[in-house]
């Protein structure tokens, strides 16, 4: 083989054993740190202003390195016991809401694709039509509801709401990975004497881990990252989450891009946790499950 | 048999729906019936106006202008946030040092709120100390300077670039599921056949990735439709009216100018335009199905 | 293969521990499921009363107040206003709820609408409050204002700031005075050494500036707010307030010609290269910062600014100073524009009696002077001794005392829909001021629908 012909048919996947050195090869172990580097500079950004004083930050800007690291706005963050009560908020809506749309979607992806009946398909049209409708527009209706069952100013209206937006995606991705497993499965399952409980907690859910795992990363973060719902079904400190924290922060009449710098650093830490925890299986399971359309 | 299945297919979806239909469907109809009054969320009272909404939507040129943004958004959404991470997946699926460590890291944007996204790229192109300019000058390129986010000409573009760098992690991860599902033999083959590497993407890779495509396609044109956090972050949908997604348009209708009503009204149409969108898209997705089975 | 099952198999018995750990949770406290089942009737239904979310525990009511002072100082400080009420109010506990200042629109509006309102709430006074009056929300207090004495306590500038359709409605907390406020060293190093008084000297002055190389006026409209100060004095110092007060009611036209000549004041500003460049996209804490380190002399703004510069280590007297924007026509009175934050209380507050204790509380020259201090606002109580401002603050608060007549500025004195327009008209003059005729006629064309002309 030429290195002219070497150069122009790299295969996609290339064997293990055959490395060789190409121009393409060396295009990108040039090109993708420098891509890599322009890409991440808007994160880095956010780190340096949280070592900043608003001070400086007056004076100089943003962009420039910080003369001296300051931990003052870290600290500030550490006495103020909201933050703690917003972190802990935070985790108790993203967690169970995460795990319960997550189940809700399991048992209804598990309908549509193995016990389908007439009219399960428009069924499933319109499960999915909530993905598409804009939550801003029910808040009025959502906050007579919550304030009718006595649920506001509690952490359930994110719960529950979040359940409820969060079923039209993780049905999808349930039912699609649901149906790469073969019916046929279930069938000899059933014949021998197994419930339907038993075909999905038993079968089913061992081999979809990897879809579990797409859909807990995704979950977590949007529910984690929300702040529509939180600012509008709470209204005490005490039932806060992180995120309204972070946007209260802007004051009336006055910045601390320090401060939040500092906060949003802090607040983004539990979802790339989750997503290092769950990467490997992450991209597993959109390899098996959510790519099938 | 039957009976049983049919008592599983209710145990299983029961619970799920009725969240479906109390969160997402009851509050979709009260903003239908809201659609047909002029309330104006303070008063307790309001007037039917029948079709006067409507009427309103299809004549104000500020919603065609929204509609328009939001077109623009969404073929945008097509070239950065799919293309861009097509490339980077491409990139990432060669066999190179450090390729997990470069996946996490444009993973992480999407590890962050869209409020801390905005505000660090309102730090961007902020005319004065911002990144783009600064660098600009130091290349001794002045002239290009620009208020990116005042500018009426680059507002729009610049938001959706500071949405799409928040997105493209998403659409990498999937397209990088996809190319691992894609069999190596196939691209050796053709690599033994002497097809150039831009003739393997386009015969073989890019066929055999559609799946991944279609979902890539679908989520961003979902966000493009609900495009509303960054865009509330970076410019409330200014300058006058640049920036105007629908979702941003619906809610600066309904929380600015009290128009609880016509709000309403615009949530409807572009809930029904999102069910046309749907519809196509599960044709598209039938198509691929039976392409498979 | 079997090693990897196994390992899968254990992740997943881990997984449904915590799955099943998290739905626990929610069956045995309250069941998720079943309080929805009677409501999915229910919802549709208009809940004619508000329901209290807590019952007070024997003697103290719990009290919701909902406000907007989020900011560093504000923050801090109405917090601490509440706390002392707590400690010596009898009857009343004051639940504290803060919002960032955009969200409070939006987190009010839902309260209200439903039907869970706040029972004491933070709320600009003008056009605002008067939306709130017209849609039947609020309660109507002329008998608080007159038991507690406020005629004599109020600022008498601003007491005007209660009035709606006849009856009070909202309470005064404290005020902004809209002002010059600019940098002495840079004006004096250009050789401005009196501040204009009108306006043949603000163009003078300002060319001055311009020769010295520093642009004369900063401003950072990118949340638009900002530039309609200008919108504000231009009209109201050349066609008067009596037209500005009916213009802003719907009554005039954006093409009358006091508005043009208005407009034609602002772009002559503009034309001569007085703004900073790309104004629009700057917080007015960037302009604030510009007028600090000397880029630019002056900027059109309320007292908070001085707020915002002390909380910088800048010093009141040396590093920044207050003149009142120059008269522009001999003949028109000047007017005081001020914002003016007040407190409402919804007609189906639960407990009004202790949201009016509280405002009364607030009212308090001791609570009033904590208040002022640190917002750099400027008090609603007249009893409040001057000694807590500072040099300029001082200055602002002289002004407002001489009796000139109080207005509320653009957004806050016209009705929220036609606020829009208004607002989107001054961002497009800041972006390019060649074509304000079609601005103009445009933003008339829009104003028209929203007063259903």
């Amino acid at each position: 083989m030429t290195e002219h012909t070497e150069h122009q048919v790299q295969p996609v996947n290339p064997p293990k054993k055959r490395k060789g050195i190409s121009a393409r090869r060396i295009f990108l172990y040039l090109i993708i740190p420098l891509v890599a580097f322009v890409y991440i500079v808007p994160a880095i950004g956010v780190i340096l202003t949280s070592f900043k004083l608003d001070a400086e930050i007056a004076e100089s800007g943003l962009w420039s390195i910080p003369r001296i690291i300051h931990f003052d706005n870290y600290e500030e963050i550490w006495v103020d016991a909201n933050v703690r009560t917003y972190m802990k908020n935070s985790a108790l809506v993203t967690i169970p809401a995460t795990a319960i749309s997550i189940m809700l979607g399991v048992l209804m992806g598990y309908v549509f694709s193995k016990l389908p009946f007439k009219g399960s398909e428009l069924l499933f049209i319109f499960v999915l039509a909530g993905m598409f409708f804009p939550p801003q527009i029910v808040l009025v209706p959502l906050f007579k509801f919550y304030n009718t069952v006595n649920l506001y100013d509690t952490l359930w209206p994110m719960i529950i709401t979040h359940c409820g937006f969060g079923l039209p995606i993780c049905t999808l991705i349930m039912r699609n990975f649901f149906s790469s497993v073969p019916m046929a499965i279930r069938e000899a399952a059933i014949i021998d004497g197994a419930s339907e409980f038993d075909v999905l907690t038993r079968i089913m859910l061992p081999v979809s881990l990897p879809a579990l795992a797409v859909l807990a990363t995704l979950q977590f973060t949007w529910i984690w990252n929300d702040f529509l719902y939180p600012i509008i079904f709470t209204q005490s400190d005490e039932m806060r989450t992180i995120m309204v924290g972070l946007i209260t922060m802007k004051g009336q009449y006055r910045v601390a891009y320090g401060a939040q710098g500092a906060m949003a650093v802090v607040a983004s830490i539990p979802t790339l946790l989750i997503f290092i925890f769950f990467q490997r299986y992450f991209i597993k399971g959109m390899t098996m499950g959510a790519v099938k359309g | 048999m039957i009976r049983n299945r049919r008592k599983w297919t209710f145990l299983f979806s029961i619970i799920p729906l009725t969240v479906y239909v109390v969160i997402v469907i009851i509050p979709l109809l009260s903003s239908f019936y809201y659609s047909f009054t002029d309330w104006n969320g303070f008063r307790q009272t309001y007037n039917f106006v029948g079709l006067d909404n409507f009427a309103k939507v299809f004549s104000d040129k500020l919603f065609a202008n929204a509609i328009k943004n939001t077109l623009i958004w969404m073929i945008a959404a097509l070239i950065l946030p799919v293309g861009g991470g097509l490339i980077l997946a491409l990139m990432l699926n060669e066999e190179i040092r450090g390729a997990k460590f470069y996946k996490s890291l444009f993973y992480l944007p999407i590890c962050l709120s869209l409020a801390v996204v905005g505000q660090v790229w309102i730090w961007i192109y902020m005319p004065n100390w911002g990144l783009i300019n600064t660098v600009l000058r130091a290349l001794q390129l002045d002239s290009l300077t620009l208020a990116w986010l005042a500018n009426p000409d680059t507002a729009l573009v610049a938001v959706i670039i500071a949405w799409s760098w928040s997105q493209i992690g998403l659409s990498m991860v999937i397209f990088l599921a996809g190319l691992t599902s894609i069999p190596t033999e196939l691209t050796e083959a053709a690599e033994v056949d002497g097809a150039s590497y831009l003739k393997v993407l386009r015969h073989i890779v890019v066929p055999l990735l559609s799946p991944a495509t279609t979902v890539v396609i679908a989520l961003m044109i979902i966000n493009s439709l609900k495009s509303f956090d960054v865009v509330y972050m970076m410019t409330q949908g200014g300058p006058f009216h640049t920036t105007d997604t629908l979702a941003m348009f619906m809610f600066n209708e309904t929380f600015k100018k009290y128009y609880m009503g016509y709000g309403s009204a615009i949530a409807v149409v572009l809930f029904m335009i999102a069910m046309i969108i749907i519809i196509i898209y599960f044709r598209q997705v039938r198509k691929l199905e039976h392409l498979y089975d | 293969m079997k090693k990897s099952f196994l390992f899968v198999t254990g992740l997943l018995l881990i997984l449904a521990m915590v799955l099943s750990a998290c739905q626990a949770a929610p069956a045995t406290e309250a069941p998720v499921v079943k309080p929805e089942q009677p409501v999915a009737t229910e919802a549709p239904v208009v809940a004619t009363e508000a329901p209290v979310a807590t019952e007070a525990p024997a003697a103290k009511a719990t009290t919701n107040i909902v406000h907007y002072y989020s900011g560093d100082l504000g923050l801090k400080d109405m917090q601490e206003i509440i706390t002392q009420f707590n400690a010596q109010s009898a009857a009343c506990e004051i639940k504290d709820n803060t919002t960032g200042h955009e969200d409070f629109k939006t987190q009010i509006l839902v309260m209200l609408a439903g039907d869970n309102p706040p029972d004491v709430f933070s709320y600009w006074a003008g056009a605002r409050v008067q939306f709130v009056v017209d849609s039947d929300a609020l309660m109507e207090l002329s008998d608080f204002w007159a038991e507690e004495g406020f005629d004599d306590i109020v600022v008498a500038g601003i007491q005007g700031a209660k009035d709606y359709n006849g009856g009070v409605y909202a309470i005064p907390q404290n005020y902004h005075f809209t002002g010059m406020f600019y940098n002495p060293k840079t004006l004096a190093a250009a050789g401005v050494t009196e501040t204009p008084t009108n306006w043949d000297e603000f163009i003078a002055a300002g060319e001055k500036l311009i020769a010295a190389g520093v642009t004369p006026i900063a401003l950072g409209s990118k949340d638009r707010w900002p530039a309609q100060y200008y919108f504000d004095y231009f009209l109201g110092y050349t066609a008067g307030n009596e037209y500005r007060e009916k213009f802003q009611a719907g009554e005039g036209s954006w093409t009358d010609p006091e508005v043009v000549r208005a407009i034609e004041y602002w772009k002559e500003l503009i034309d001569k290269g007085f703004f900073v460049a790309d104004a629009n996209a700057y917080t007015y804490t960037d302009a604030a910062d510009m007028v600090a380190n000397g880029q630019a002399g002056m900027t059109l703004m309320g007292t908070w600014v001085t707020g915002y510069w002390d909380g910088n280590g800048l010093v009141a007297g040396e590093d920044y100073d207050l003149f009142p924007f120059p008269t522009i026509e001999p003949s028109i009175p000047a007017a005081t524009y001020a914002t003016v934050d007040a407190w409402a209380i919804p007609v189906d507050a639960a407990n009004p009696d202790c949201a009016k204790e509280f405002v009364a509380w607030a009212l308090t020259p001791e609570m009033q002077a904590l208040w002022a201090k640190g917002q750099g606002a400027l008090a609603a109580s007249a009893e409040v001794d001057t000694s807590i401002y500072n040099v300029v603050t001082k200055k602002a608060n002289d002004l407002i005392a001489g009796g000139t007549k109080w207005a509320a500025g653009y957004d806050l004195s016209t009705t929220p829909p036609n606020a829009e327009v208004g607002l989107n008209l001054f961002a497009q003059l800041m972006n390019d001021a060649s074509q304000y005729m079609t601005y103009l006629e445009d933003a008339q064309v829009q104003s028209a629908e929203v007063f259903g002309k």
